[in-house]
């Protein structure tokens, strides 16, 4: 009876992704001391949660049978024009994100009724759109990187706060990404909604035909991944005071790397935020430790791309044992 | 004395210049196992998605026990009782058995949070074990088990077993036995019966005549979109069955000569 508990434990996605990433921490750590000092979380944990905010969504939208290429452009797009509006029409910053955040609704919107309604995949709808989006931001500021942000502190400090824990240094990044990721865990698991994404990506005409509002729900994560992105980019930019148009460049692939090795299924169906938060950290921590313990700079993909091949092959390797019994 | 269920009168449906459905007119009885047969595209499925809400109809009425509905998304068909098992794909193979059980009506706590209510487990648990018990199937399932783990034939007796669950009055069966061994073919038909003696009316779609004569009370064979023959099936054979099929019958050819 324990025995096969630990059996069905080894055997989800998350575990394997888990085992990797304390592999990973303990090789870097013995490597090279620096990796667990203050300074070093401190970078390390500045930048994750933007990715990982987009994470979340992605995994939500892959659950359900669809990915969004357009996300990095988006976590550009939504701080650029907040500043724009902010610095042309003289807007303050909370009605100016309010724009921003809406113009970026209606993005994912726009990806979703194409996706729905007139049956494109979502590789080519938000293939364009990327391209739309990123194009627009770009030519919007000539290309330049916009300076600070400034104006209402209280904004500012919500979205790119900082504290200290211990001497490391932490952003109010990491707590929305907390915040979004339990969020995120109890929709995908406990909530009627959850059932629904999972029910869309396995078997859509099944889910369709119990009654399941299928393009609605599949418009819904549309905007929530394309909202999430925003969001990200928006606490991106706060943080670093500068807008840029090519912030957030190669995310989507970065983004949906991550959610797949965590082991949520590129084909829909089986989802999981405990393990996309595993895989964001594993990537975050391998791009990381790699420089670190010397490897040229130039090479470093080279590592991310053998681990991801390898995440895949382990955890189709168990899908399919699990299938079999 | 026979007790109307479903009546379905001067039904037409096309899309765009094909004419699905002519003018079909139809009656399910309480309890009984009514096989609907025709070659392919004959128009079986589009009757059949007309009755449980996949695409609406054109023309002609629908009555529920008497009474006219209208049923135009899949919700509205199982809200009258009509639960439909489409070949080999009612069920979402990467959830639980109980998760499929009670997918697009899943019991919640709190449920003004609409969607994002949180779904009821111990209930949901409580209720999946209850019912693998009840339906009787042999090997001993867990209802925490993914659809994915189990065989062809397990699978459509759950979701048969989701149709009796939520008292269907209709069961539409799509070819349940497509892709299924001889042994599990055997299953499914021994559990149509059962579902029959439970008071359950079956409608049931299938290519293959013999299954049909093993558990069908009633055959109405449909071709290029209209029903051409409503046989007893006591009262008929396979010969004449295939032969109105094919078209290669005479007596219904006249038949159709006079409803012309």
């Amino acid at each position: 009876m324990n025995q096969s508990r630990w059996r069905a434990l080894l055997r989800k996605p998350e575990t394997s992704s888990f085992l990797i990433l304390c592999l990973a921490i303990a090789f870097f750590a013995l490597a090279n001391d620096r990796f667990l000092s203050p300074l070093n979380l401190s970078n390390l944990l500045a930048f994750l949660p933007e990715l990982g905010i987009i994470a979340l969504g992605m995994t939500l939208l892959l659950t359900a049978g669809e990915f969004d290429l357009s996300v990095g452009a988006v976590f550009a797009f939504c701080p650029v024009i907040s500043l724009l509006l902010m610095q042309h029409a003289g807007m303050d910053l909370g009605l100016a994100l309010i724009i921003g955040f809406a113009l970026t609704a209606a993005i994912g919107l726009a990806n979703g009724l194409f996706v729905t309604k007139i049956g494109i995949s979502s590789f080519l709808v938000t293939l364009a759109m990327l391209l739309l989006v990123r194009g627009s931001t770009l030519f919007a500021t000539q290309g330049f990187p916009l300076a600070s942000f400034s104006g209402d502190t209280f904004l500012r400090t919500l979205l790119a706060g900082s504290f200290y824990v211990g001497q490391v240094r932490l952003h109010a990044s990491i707590i929305w990404f907390v915040v979004l990721a339990a969020l995120a865990y109890y929709v995908l698991n406990y909530s009627k909604l959850g059932n629904w994404i999972s029910a869309i990506g396995s078997n859509r005409n099944a889910a369709i035909a119990r009654g399941v509002p299928a393009d609605a729900v599949k418009i819904a994560l549309f905007m929530v991944t394309s909202l999430l992105a925003a969001l990200a980019g928006t606490i991106s930019a706060l943080r670093i005071a500068s807008a840029s148009p090519v912030a957030g460049d190669q995310y989507e692939l970065e983004v949906i790397a991550m959610v797949v090795v965590g082991g949520t299924a590129l084909t829909g169906g089986r989802g999981t935020i405990i393990g996309t938060i595993i895989g964001v950290f594993l990537l975050r921590i391998i791009r990381n430790g790699i420089v670190l313990v010397g490897v040229p700079g130039l090479a470093f993909n080279i590592f991310v791309g053998g681990l991801i091949l390898v995440m895949l092959v382990v955890h189709s390797l168990l899908h399919k044992r699990s299938a079999r019994t | 004395m026979t007790r109307e269920v479903l009546r379905l009168e001067n039904v037409a449906k096309s899309f765009g210049n094909v004419q699905a459905l002519r003018d079909v007119s139809l009656t399910v009885n309480a309890g009984e196992v009514l096989a609907l047969l025709g070659d392919n595209g004959a128009g079986k499925s589009t009757l059949i998605k007309a009755i449980s809400g996949l695409h609406g109809i054109d023309h002609g009425r629908m009555l529920m026990d008497g009474r006219e509905v209208a049923i135009k998304t899949p919700r509205d068909a199982m809200d009258l009782g009509i639960e439909t098992i489409h070949q080999d794909s009612s069920l979402a193979v990467d959830l639980s058995i109980a998760r499929n059980l009670f997918l697009g009506r899943e019991p919640v706590k709190a449920s003004f949070l609409g969607p994002l209510a949180p779904l009821d487990l111990s209930q949901i648990m409580h209720q999946a074990s209850e019912l693998l018990r009840r339906v009787g199937i042999r090997k001993n399932l867990d209802a925490d088990a993914p659809i994915r783990a189990l065989s062809g034939g397990e699978r459509q007796s759950i979701a048969i077993s989701r149709a009796m669950h939520f008292f269907a009055k209709i069961i539409i069966l799509d070819e349940p036995t497509n892709n299924l061994g001889v042994e599990e073919t055997h299953g499914v038909l021994r559990f149509i019966k059962e579902v029959r003696d439970a008071g359950h009316s079956v409608i049931y779609i299938t290519h293959n005549i013999h299954h049909v004569f093993q558990v069908a009370d009633r055959i109405v064979i449909m071709r290029q979109g209209s029903v051409v023959a409503d046989l007893a099936a006591g009262e008929t054979d396979i010969l004449q069955v295939e032969s109105i099929i094919t078209g290669a019958d005479l007596s219904e050819i006249e038949m159709e000569a006079r409803t012309m």
